[in-house]
């Protein structure tokens, strides 16, 4: 379980008693009484798989909202006692049901908004809000509060306090009041961040809200509809609504890797000769091997022309500038292995053909596991000049990468994000799916 | 189609650390470093979409300039820079500010406080400053008091002040210095600049040791049989005369950039990769560093002064007859000297430093000698086994070398050295940030892991003292040797070296 940010238990207050509360909290007489002048973080945190869980006695609660390991084995095992496909994504709307459909009437703690790694509450932020809807659909909404002080490792320096709420009920009730609590919780001189810790295709009224109110948002495209997503990307670039993925931030290892082959000066040319790149994915989620493809085409100045999907792979075609045909592919495959983010890249294979000796041709092959690196080699490419090269598979949780983002990001859209968008959305309106 | 010089692939994809809404203040704005080094930095920051827009440079000196005024002298300065980049120039002049300010007036002060709480309005600065003082040394303490007596450093986590070297001019210049400055702002806002730090290749001297395992188990005496650290400019002293004479090698190079050098190389692993586990490490080291006979410290260190040099085609002057410089001058142009680290890593393995002005050739590096093989059982193609080196190159042709006896080709087992390189250049194809780019976005980051702190200052000046003393007291026992111009020193300091059977590496 992630620390404890309160070391008392949130006080229950009436919602329309929050932002009084808070004001004097924040204006009493004790001089060492610090809020941190960081930034607000508003969570939404469903966490329906930890509630579908609990209250299937598959776990023990409390229900916290993180996903530990201990979660992640009770789903699996889920999907493998009910016979589920074994590339069945944690979050998707099978596994759901099917938990849904077999839930107990037992009342469970929920400390949802109270656990948050180290990684986040390092940052002292001043303001944590999570709103936190609940399964059952006639929860009437609670509120809770609470301040906190994270303890530093340095001596003498000042405690740093920040508070916290947290808003519970169904989703009608988060929609309906929730929100309108929220509107009086924004601080004027700080940044506030939303994280949409669930997916797109949930309450979008609620996300909406956002989008007209003005928090940086930070989301998850590996959940959610393609369709949805690339719709929501879409329409915030054409509002200039800045926006931080982590799907797109967890391909960084793979951008950095693949620039990393052609660092050296001596690499470059095989760049202009690329005729085919093969990127493969755990489950059939293409979000992510969508804006990997998009982005290199856009720093290659490829244009797109076609895409075409058949029963197994995704075919996109681009040319170069001097016309000359480059083809690349999104191959689903399937895991032996329940997964959280579905679509994840695991693979990609980048051949460059300079002359029709094969030897003098070029085979770039990175993959998350040496197997993977095994299977791309497949039908001579060996017999390319060939680099290989292991992407680190990095398992660090959401929250340490929105710890990144808020430690590091001042929420603007990345630009290479942003091209990427436009070119994973084109590709997108001409597939059929 | 886009340009195979620059890698495609790598543009954009470099995640830099955002420097925060903040004013950067710039006292001495009429002299060389703001135009040479400070503007352009600032200018490459800009370029690389570093510049939070929430930003202001304000340029102030004596001189009665205006805002246009200063923006216009910068534009002439730097026209070879923005050659080509006019319109981002253009945009990134709207940061420049300029304030006539001279520091012992406090009215002066005064008057700039009041428009640094404008420009916090007009450019949402939030009252977050960075005080650069590229004044002359005789001003670092009254610059500070001032800064102290206006209330513009009050707040350490919105204050610093960057101090250029040299920070003192022996062990009690500075030690008063740091007593002066740290009565005026707390030690973490303080940041004294040595360049060399924001050198890749310095920096890569970190990852090299505590990122690769295979080099730490022989980092040490067991292995390693000395060191040679060389910083060689091929220049004269230009027009820097007037500073130089009162400064001369030992005070201008070795006590702040290449005893940086072998603080970074000698130092033990830190705990933790932050700021202060790191200076720690490099204090600890440098003042576990002695000359290496400091009872009779002319034994241990050569000074020498370039003299006349060059070809029939282009005559070289010497140091003397440089404009600006005394005819008898004693102030030293190369200096070499030896010295240990005394402790357990290190000991009795010597540290050899040398560095001069008008030397053959321009670089930097640390060249790290290994013990010879204990039983030779091949003959040589040369005269004797060469004994393995691992040469860290600083600049220019960043990168490493590693050289090492393979057997040479033919029926024989005879052996011949050969080397394994490792170059920047070949290996990520562009060139790295000027050393200013580096420190500066690190001091407005408030980020003190490349800025010397005060007991490093200090430990540097205590090592060198002896000569020191030496030099202002009995010059005599440490005379200056003349060199040629274009040569590698005089021959003196060959022979600090002989002694021990170990000769300079010719690079």
């Amino acid at each position: 379980m992630k620390p404890q940010l309160t070391l008392q238990t949130p006080l229950e207050l009436p919602p329309q008693e929050i932002s009084n509360y808070l004001n004097k909290l924040w204006t009493s007489e004790d001089t060492h009484n610090y809020g941190a002048s960081t930034f607000t973080l508003i969570v939404w945190q469903p966490a329906w798989l930890e509630q579908c869980l609990v209250q299937n006695g598959l776990i023990s609660g409390p229900i916290t909202g993180n996903l530990n390991p201990e979660i992640v084995e009770a789903a699996k095992n889920f999907v493998l006692d009910e016979g589920l496909p074994h590339t069945t994504s944690l979050d998707s709307y099978e596994l759901l049901n099917l938990l849904k459909e077999k839930l107990s009437d037992k009342n469970f703690e929920d400390y949802r908004g109270q656990f948050f790694e180290s990684s986040i509450s390092t940052l002292n932020p001043r303001r944590l809000i999570t709103l936190a809807p609940t399964l059952n659909n006639n929860s009437e909404l609670k509120t809770f509060v609470s301040a906190y002080c994270p303890l530093s490792d340095s001596l003498g320096n000042q405690p740093i306090c920040g508070d916290l709420v947290v808003i519970r009920g169904d989703s009608n009730s988060i929609n309906k009041k929730g929100l309108k609590i929220i509107d009086q919780l924004f601080i004027e001189e700080l940044p506030s961040w939303l994280w949409w810790n669930g997916s797109l295709d949930e309450s979008p009224e609620i996300f909406e809200y956002f989008i007209n109110n003005g928090p940086r948002l930070i989301i998850d495209t590996a959940f959610g509809s393609p369709k949805r997503c690339l719709k929501v990307l879409d329409r915030l670039k054409r509002a200039k609504i800045a926006i931080n993925d982590l799907n797109w931030d967890r391909l960084k290892s793979w951008r950095e890797s693949l620039a990393m082959i052609f660092d050296p000066p001596s690499r470059r040319p095989i760049l202009d000769h690329i005729t085919d790149i093969d990127v493969d994915i755990a489950g059939e989620h293409i979000m992510q091997a969508l804006f990997l493809i998009s982005w290199i085409s856009d720093k290659l100045e490829w244009k797109f022309v076609r895409v075409e999907k058949n029963e197994d792979f995704i075919k996109i075609e681009f040319h170069r500038k001097n016309g000359e045909k480059i083809i690349t592919s999104i191959n689903s495959l399937p895991l032996g292995n329940p997964i959280v983010h579905l679509g994840q890249v695991i693979g990609l294979r980048l051949i460059s053909k300079i002359s029709d000796v094969q030897k003098n041709n070029t085979c770039v092959i990175l993959g998350c596991e040496s197997v993977e690196c095994m299977r791309l080699e497949a039908g001579g490419m060996a017999d390319m000049q060939l680099i290989e090269q292991v992407v680190p598979n990095s398992f660090s949780s959401s929250e340490s990468d929105v710890s990144k983002l808020l430690g590091s990001s001042r929420g603007n859209t990345s630009p290479l994000f942003e091209n990427s968008i436009e070119i994973a959305s084109k590709i997108f309106s001409n597939l059929n799916y | 189609m886009p340009s195979t010089l620059s890698n495609p692939l790598r543009l954009g994809l470099r995640q830099e650390r955002v420097i925060s809404p903040q004013s950067l203040i710039i006292f001495g704005a009429s002299g060389d470093l703001t135009h040479r080094k400070l503007i352009p930095a600032l200018f490459e920051l800009y370029l690389q979409r570093r510049i939070p827009s929430e930003f202001a440079i304000i340029g102030c000196a004596r001189r009665p300039w205006t805002d246009k005024e200063f923006k216009e002298k910068m534009k002439i300065k730097l026209s070879e820079q923005i050659s080509g980049k006019e319109k981002e120039w253009d945009k990134f002049s709207k940061y420049l500010f300029y304030e006539s300010v001279d520091l012992q007036q406090s009215e002066h002060v005064v008057r700039l406080s009041k428009r640094l709480n404008i420009i916090d309005k007009t450019q949402a600065t939030h009252g977050n400053r960075t005080f650069y003082l590229s004044v002359s040394p005789n001003f670092y303490a009254s610059g500070c008091k001032a800064l102290k007596s206006a209330g513009l450093i009050d707040d350490p986590k919105k204050s610093r002040i960057v101090i250029e070297k040299p920070f003192g001019r022996d062990f009690s210049s500075a030690k008063k210095l740091n007593q002066i400055v740290q009565s005026c702002a707390d030690e973490t806002q303080i940041y004294r600049i040595d360049h060399y730090l924001g050198k890749e290749t310095v920096q890569n001297i970190l990852v090299l040791r505590f990122a690769n395992t295979i080099l730490e188990p022989i980092w040490n005496r067991n292995y390693i049989s000395s060191v040679q650290i060389t910083s060689s400019e091929t220049v004269g002293v230009e027009d820097r005369a007037g500073y130089y004479e009162s400064s001369g090698a030992l005070r201008d190079m070795l006590q702040n950039h290449l005893t940086q050098m072998l603080a970074v190389t000698a130092m033990e692993p830190p705990g933790k990769f932050e700021p202060e586990a790191i200076r720690n490490e490099k204090a600890k080291v440098l003042q576990a560093t002695k000359l290496a006979n400091e009872n009779e410290p002319w034994k241990c260190c050569i000074r020498g002064q370039y003299g006349e040099g060059g070809n029939s085609l282009n005559r070289l002057k010497g140091y003397r007859q440089e404009e600006g410089v005394n005819l008898n001058s004693t102030t030293e142009t190369y200096v070499a000297t030896k010295v240990f680290v005394d402790n357990w890593r290190w000991q009795g393995v010597p540290f050899y430093l040398r560095t001069g002005k008008r030397l053959p050739k321009r670089l930097g590096e640390i060249v790290l000698t290994f013990k010879d093989a204990p039983v030779h059982l091949f003959e040589s193609t040369i005269i004797n086994p060469s004994p393995n080196q691992l040469i860290l190159r600083i600049q220019p042709n960043e990168g490493a070398t590693f050289k090492f006896e393979v057997k040479s080709p033919g029926s024989g087992m005879k052996s011949r050295p050969v080397e394994m390189k490792f170059s920047y250049d070949e290996s990520f194809g562009e060139p790295s940030d000027e050393g200013y780019v580096r420190l500066l976005a690190d001091a407005m980051l408030s980020d003190p892991t490349l800025f010397t702190r005060s007991d490093e200052v200090e430990a540097a000046w205590k090592l060198y003292t002896p000569l020191i003393e030496l030099m202002d007291n009995s010059p005599w026992k440490l005379p200056i040797h003349n060199y040629e111009s274009m040569t590698w020193g005089p021959p003196e300091s060959d022979q600090l070296l002989s002694k021990d059977n170990i000769f300079w590496r010719r690079p």
